[in-house]
């Protein structure tokens, strides 16, 4: 009873309610391919829109910290980060949140329900179409590459499928690394025995062109931005990520060359 | 110069089925994606005539993604805050992905037994993994120095 009147306790699970709404935030942000100062700033913003003084934040691949200092009082916070993916709408919305907390007049309830409701309501693109898009794309970068056109459909049909069960393996909770050493054996074996049947030129180069959809360009970018806006930890933290990556991938077109009988084990 | 129009028109298509595609794929909306894929035509284009003039791959992608930020940053206040994005997703198509998977199937190849010419397959994974390196650190600085000497906004 003594500890529910005392004004120190309540201030800290005040503060306490405020840390974990913007460490929410941030790790949405993360989650959805914000680079680390963007996070820093928009946790800053949405705590310092609720009267914190000073906030301090250290930022790990795999979780975010925040200390909030307000009216004397500190507490600092962790929160674990799950995969790192791209989002763009989901990113976009939250920072227009934080923008909107940092203009005061929100409550913590009030702004923890807006998250939710931008997590739940936020669209997405359906997978198939989502398939069919990285399905052109990887074809379209075949075509940038020196693919020719019967090469061409092979390679999306490749990117399209590939894709696709990519979607459903991340869906249902498979290792990152293991995902793109399958993705990568599947789609340049499909590309390869495509561009092989419809007698392109250009079969290796395919092979090559579908499994472009692995290649993480938003991560190996974010990772130079961090280093550049002075986080080289967590810059370094994605490089290695993004060069493990592209090592499974690159064993799975290893093996998949090795089926076609393009290469010896 | 106009024989070269062709070939620069078929770059500046892909390029923005490619930036277009992968938009969709970070989940842009349906407004944003026309200029995600023409960040990606921007972007190809002026690789490729920074190559048809005898530029390396990697000048020509730090042009083309200088280029693109500049062009994007312009037009911040239609697209708000997400025009470092699009100018990220419209230089998505540069990244040399193909480079890295040469790269690293050269080092595995390194490895095999009974290798007939491993100094001539060590230099050409060493020479594509550097282009790897050389060309992203291109485009990453490319999008953000004009993205920070703009101040761009982020939120």
């Amino acid at each position: 009873m003594e500890q529910q009147n005392d004004p120190v306790i309540t201030r800290h699970r005040e503060l306490e309610r405020i840390a974990n709404m913007a460490l929410r935030a941030g790790r949405i942000m993360m989650e959805s391919g914000a680079s680390v100062s963007v996070v820093h700033a928009g946790v800053g913003m949405i705590a310092r829109g609720f009267g914190v003084e000073d906030v301090g934040m250290r930022s790990g691949y795999a979780s975010l910290e925040v200390t909030v200092h307000a009216g004397g009082n500190t507490i600092t916070r962790m929160m674990q980060v799950g995969r790192l993916g791209v989002n763009h709408r989901l990113d976009q919305a939250i920072r227009r949140l934080a923008v909107r907390v940092s203009q005061g007049g929100m409550s913590v309830d009030e702004v923890e329900a807006e998250i939710g409701r931008l997590v739940r309501e936020t669209p997405r693109h359906p997978a198939w179409v989502v398939a069919l898009a990285v399905g052109i794309a990887c074809a379209s970068f075949g075509r940038l590459l020196g693919v020719d056109w019967p090469a061409f459909g092979a390679v999306l049909v490749a990117g399209t499928v590939g894709q696709y069960m990519r979607h459903q393996l991340l869906h249902h909770g498979v290792n990152v690394f293991i995902v793109a050493g399958l993705i990568a054996f599947l789609a340049a074996t499909l590309g390869g025995i495509g561009s092989t049947l419809l007698n392109s030129g250009t079969v290796s180069l395919a092979m090559m062109a579908s499994i472009l959809l692995l290649v993480p360009g938003v991560p190996s970018t974010n990772a130079q931005t961090d280093i550049m806006d002075g986080y080289p930890t967590m810059g370094s933290a994605r490089a290695v990520w993004v060069l493990m990556i592209m090592v499974f991938a690159s064993v799975g077109v290893w093996f998949a060359e090795a089926l076609l009988g393009l290469r010896s084990l | 110069m106009l024989e070269l129009l062709p070939h620069l028109l078929h770059q500046a298509l892909f390029g923005a089925l490619a930036a277009a595609g992968f938009g969709v794929l970070f989940n842009f909306g349906f407004k944003a994606l026309p200029w995600c894929a023409a960040a990606g035509a921007l972007a190809l284009a002026v690789r490729t005539v920074g190559q048809d003039l005898a530029w390396s791959l990697e000048g020509a992608s730090f042009a083309a993604a200088i280029v693109t930020s500049c062009s994007v940053s312009a037009l911040r206040r239609h697209l708000g805050p997400a025009c470092n994005a699009v100018a990220l997703a419209g230089c998505i198509p540069m990244v040399p992905g193909a480079f890295f998977g040469q790269a690293l199937l050269g080092f595995l190849s390194v490895t095999a037994p009974n290798l007939v010419d491993a100094e001539a397959t060590l230099i050409v994974a060493v020479q594509s993994l550097l282009r790897v390196i050389f060309t992203l650190g291109a485009i990453g600085a490319g999008l953000l120095i004009p993205a920070q000497l703009l101040r761009n906004q982020d939120f």
